[in-house]
């Protein structure tokens, strides 16, 4: 087995597999080690019968108890996918707080699937939504922006806000061809029209648009209901300054053949391309059986395959780094059958989605002293740990619609992300809003998600209501199937110093190492954030209705006792809210997971430097969402992408 | 004679190392406290042996009825006593050897050896290890028969026999679940007779077969008996012990009755009021709450267990012929008639239309 390599790459995913992609292509010599394992799409499989599968009970699994010694949740049930890790085998604890019966409460720590992204070969972009934005400029110069704001912050009691904040050590424009490299590289639909970023690269690198729209392939139709969340934004953005217009937001997801990947789209019976072959609502959540999900195994480490310079290791998890001096000397794996291996890389990067890879990082400290007084010289490692402020709202739009015919969104806006907005408001930091269309489309999904939105309380809805059977399941049914409509925002989370991971005391895997430890809470600013977010949501929900339907009463409510007739309109039962609300608010990460070793230009302020080279390391670099120092007003992969291609610009200099 | 199939390494490590690639050694065969502890490990242990999805390339259009079946053994890295598998799916006097699974060419420890078996069926198998058969270490499911003799058991897509549950328990689930659903109203039922009228004749005689077997709605019961049988094995004894309550509640309510013909209020009465207990309240009239204090709870799991196993994919063995899915597509059309939730479109054939997943 070869074990020496110019790069070794830990981590498949959005932060690893464009550096991979980039270097072999200038003849490097790279491996790939992943946790998790190589499951195809249906065309690189002989017979193609793909290991994904559109059926719901094999992507969101069946009860498990969970059995970690020592958590509060101990004899839960949770649910997880074939393609994410067992929380009893491995969990992520967070800590959270415990009701006692006489209603006081004590904080306790519990063990979460949040925190986790997904493990196979593409990590997170096989389930994700595949909503790809672009940050705006104001969101990596967070720091400078309030530093010169007119108005004063809202909701900051203690005045430490803004504490935390740091510009990002690149600027938008240094980051813009990178991002137009990462959309042409995956294979993202969507337009560039209304989006307050700015677009300037094309294909290739030339400067302008491309043939279609800058890198961007031609979105689909919106799905029909999606029409109340377009006439909602336009009103929305009506009221609010700069009068800014809804776009269709950038979705990763090919709609043409994608000759960067080679990807085709498949041929109807007539020989024409399906446009709309991945139209299914099996979406979000879902590994792509057809491929077309732009996720980075099929848009860009697939291509790479049979290339002499490209290895491809899955199912092997690295456990630990070793070094010598300032450099990383060996990475440490188990190979599939659970022997311990090593290899060595002339440069090394790590990413493997944030909590583990500050974890990683840290166990490698538990091994070796060196190494941890080295990661963790500014004693930053963990700290600044991030996700999103998200939330919004839904409500049933009058009228009735096939929701399983759907990508994941079908119009964005960022009307509440603009300069003008922030000052009128009081806000630090902006979001990206858009409405989601695949939501609660599958029947068992919109039973499961019935009045829960989170992983860890699956069913809890839907189950303790049982008074809603036989023909009070078919009212709900006919009050609620293929009506609901959500918009949901992603803004910044304002970074504290004490949202952190590190090891567990005690908790350990199935290894027996220590495993991740969460400990998060949200600041007021947050909080006063995500209401009014919330608030713009369900102002779009209204605004929407409202335009075709002034008469509809979208804030009744649903009503057990009530019969409801199928073929009339009923009101929208509209509800709003932010995550702080949620039960397990502190748990909650969105999926996205960021911080945790950010990037600057002061070795004793972060832990990685504007290459994203762990500072006293000559070859180690950390590339997933954890480089972050702000998580900016959007979902980020797009971002740990471009930034990724960056980097890998930079490792190809030192190679 | 059965088929044996080399699906490759990858596939096999793909379902094997999340599950069975923790560092330490597997127990030695004879030693059956070490193999339970071993087990007990293992997350999700009971997705062995693997049923999987056989290839077209290596059947052609018979695929759509094979399951792909692959036995995996742990044995140690380099270890070359040989292993193989002896079952019901194959002659009985033939053990088919497994092969070591490779990774980078060198020896993972994992044996394997994949087979196509018809869906539909159950059967019972052994590994023989150094000239002895024990059941497969990994995989829970387990049959004890007459003569004592332990033998692993699997099922594969679609097995719509019972499994677990005894008739008595099947008859009053039956009872409970239909006031669950909602195929039980004059309107469902109504469209379920027409449903499965308006089938082609070959799938009517195997759908037809399947959904009227038990007098099941949309064979919701068989595949809640598949669960238990299988991924959640542990809330067997849930079903067990609140069958056997619910039995004596409603003998309590009806004395003169066999439980399963009770009229429906009654069934109805028993489960809002399991529905409205406290845990160890004792207000369910004979159910005995030092054998199970959360009735409502019961209620609960079989709320979920009812709607997933009516609307998820036919391949666990409800919805059977799809019926809960054209049960929504017909209840919801625009004023043209065209459904609002077409879901063939996205499924594979012959269950749904699609033209490139399968
Ligand atoms: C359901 C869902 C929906 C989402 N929707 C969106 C969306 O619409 N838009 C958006 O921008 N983002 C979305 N996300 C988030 C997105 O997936 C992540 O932001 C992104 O994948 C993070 O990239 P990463 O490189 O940090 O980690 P990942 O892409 O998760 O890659 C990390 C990889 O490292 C592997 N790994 C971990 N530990 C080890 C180890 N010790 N050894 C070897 N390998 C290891 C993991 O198995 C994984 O494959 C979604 C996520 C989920 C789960």
């Amino acid at each position: 087995m070869i074990d020496k390599f110019d790069v070794v790459i830990i981590g498949s995913g959005a932060g690893g597999a464009p550096i991979a992609r980039q270097l072999v292509e200038k003849g490097k010599s790279v491996l790939v080690l992943e946790k998790g394992p190589l499951l195809r799409p249906s065309y690189q499989v002989p017979g193609e019968r793909s290991d994904f599968r559109r059926d719901e009970v094999y992507a969101s699994g069946t009860e498990k108890i969970l059995r970690v010694p020592g958590v509060a949740n101990v004899g839960e049930s949770y649910y997880s996918s074939h393609a994410e890790p067992d929380i009893n085998d491995e969990p992520h604890v967070y800590r959270g707080v415990k009701k006692l019966p006489d209603g006081s409460e004590v904080p306790a720590d519990y063990a979460t699937i949040e925190g986790y992204t997904a493990q196979l070969v593409g990590g997170g972009t096989q389930l994700y939504g595949g909503v790809s934005l672009r940050f705006t400029p104001t969101d990596l110069r967070l720091k400078s922006f309030n530093a010169g704001r007119r108005t004063p912050l809202q909701d900051d009691p203690n005045g430490d806000a803004l504490a935390g904040v740091r510009d990002w050590p690149v600027t938008y424009d240094e980051l813009e061809p990178y991002y137009a490299l990462a959309e042409e590289l995956v294979g993202i639909n969507g337009q560039t029209k209304n989006q307050v970023k700015p677009f300037r690269t094309g294909p290739g690198g030339t400067p302008g648009p491309g043939p279609s729209d800058y890198c961007y392939q031609r979105p689909l139709d919106p799905n029909p209901i999606s029409a109340f969340a377009h006439a909602g934004m336009v009103a929305l953005g009506q009221r609010l300054p700069g009068n800014i217009e809804p776009y269709r937001p950038p979705l990763a997801v090919i709609t043409e053949d994608h000759a960067p990947s080679g990807r085709r789209l498949p041929r109807a019976k007539n020989g024409q391309p399906d446009r709309e072959a991945a139209k299914t609502s099996y979406v979000n959540r879902y590994g792509d059986p057809l491929g077309l999900k732009s996720n980075t195994w099929v848009s860009l480490l697939s291509p790479l395959e049979g290339n002499p310079n490209f290895t491809l290791r899955p199912n092997c998890v690295v456990t630990h780094l070793t070094s010598t001096e300032g450099r990383v000397s060996r990475v440490h794996y188990f190979d599939p059958g659970g022997v311990r291996r090593t290899v060595e890389g002339k440069l090394v990067v790590v990413a493997c989605s944030a909590v583990e890879s500050v974890r990683l990082l840290m166990l490698s400290g538990q091994e070796d002293p060196a190494f941890a007084t080295r990661i963790n010289s500014s004693g930053l490692l963990g700290r600044y740990f991030l996700t999103h402020c998200f939330g919004g709202a839904r409500a049933l739009v009058p009228g009735r619609y096939d929701k399983s015919k759907a990508l994941d969104a079908d119009w964005a806006t960022d009307c509440c992300g603009t300069d003008e907005f922030l000052e009128a408001n009081g806000l630090w930091a902006g979001a990206a809003i858009y409405n989601n269309t695949s939501d609660q489309a599958l029947p068992l999904s919109l039973f499961r998600t019935h009045g829960s939105t989170d992983l860890d309380t699956l069913w809890k809805g839907f189950m303790y209501k049982p008074q809603m059977r036989a023909n009070g399941f078919i009212n709900f049914l006919d009050y609620e199937f293929g009506r609901g409509l959500s918009v949901s925002f992603m803004a910044n989370q304002v970074p504290q110093r004490d949202n952190r991971v590190e090891l567990h005391p005690t908790v350990k895997d199935k290894w027996g190492r220590p495993v991740a430890y969460v400990l998060k809470t949200w600041h007021p600013h947050d909080v006063y954030l995500m209401k009014l977010m919330a608030d713009q949501c369900a102002e779009i929900l209204r605004l929407g209705v409202a335009s075709s339907h002034p008469t509809y009463d979208i804030a009744s409510d649903y009503d057990l006792n009530r019969k409801y007739d199928r073929n009339n309109e009923y009101g929208g039962s509209l509800g709003s809210g932010g995550v702080y609300q949620a039960e397990n608010a502190l748990a909650r990460m969105a999926n996205h997971i960021l911080g945790g070793a950010r990037f600057g230009t002061d070795p004793t302020d972060s832990v990685l430097d504007p290459n994203c080279r762990a500072w006293e390391f000559d070859n180690l670099y950390v590339t997933d969402g954890s480089f972050m120092p702000t998580s900016g007003g959007a979902n980020p992969t797009l971002t740990i992408q471009a930034n990724a291609l960056r980097v890998a610009a930079h490792l190809l200099k030192r190679l | 004679m059965v088929r044996i199939h080399e699906p490759g390494s990858e596939y096999v490590l793909n379902f094997c190392t999340k599950h069975l690639g923790r560092s330490g050694d597997p127990p030695p065969p004879d030693d059956e406290n070490a193999t339970a502890t071993f087990r007990g490990q293992i997350a999700e242990a009971w997705r062995f042996p693997i049923i999987g999805l056989v290839r077209e390339k290596d059947v052609g259009p018979k695929a759509d009825d094979l399951n792909l079946v692959t036995f995996v053994y742990k044995s140690r890295s380099g270890d070359q006593s040989p292993v193989s598998v002896l079952g019901t799916f194959a002659s009985l006097c033939e053990p088919l050897p497994l092969k070591p699974v490779l990774f980078e060419g060198e020896d993972t420890g994992y044996r394997s050896v994949s087979v196509t078996v018809p869906k539909g069926e159950l059967h019972t198998y052994k590994f023989l290890v150094q000239g002895n058969y024990y059941p497969d270490p990994i995989n829970p499911q387990r049959v004890r028969f007459g003569n004592g003799r332990v033998w692993s058991r699997f099922f594969t897509d679609e097995y719509l026999q019972p499994l677990i549950l005894e008739l008595w328990e099947l008859r009053l689930l039956y009872r409970l679940v239909e006031q669950i659903l909602p195929f039980r109203t004059a309107e469902a039922e109504n469209f379920l007779q027409r449903h499965y009228f308006s089938l082609d004749k070959g799938q009517k005689v195997t759908q037809m077969a399947k959904a009227f077997r038990l007098d099941d709605s949309v064979g919701e019961v068989n595949a809640i008996d598949k669960l238990l049988a299988r991924e959640e094995a542990h809330r067997l004894v849930d079903y067990r012990v609140c069958l056997k309550q619910i039995d004596r509640a409603l003998r309590a309510l009806n004395p003169y009755t066999d439980p399963y013909l009770i009229p429906a209020e009654q069934y109805i009465e028993l489960y809002n009021s399991m529905a409205a207990s406290r845990p160890g309240d004792g207000s369910v009239p004979g159910w005995d709450y030092a054998a199970y204090d959360n009735p409502a709870f019961f209620i609960y799991l079989l709320r979920r267990h009812a709607v997933s196993t009516a609307f998820s994919h036919p391949k666990y063995a409800g919805n059977v012929g799809a019926a809960g899915w054209a049960y929504l597509s017909e209840r919801y059309a625009d004023k043209a008639g065209a459904t609002l939730f077409d879901w063939e479109p996205a499924l594979e054939k012959p269950l749904g239309t699609s033209e490139y997943y399968r």
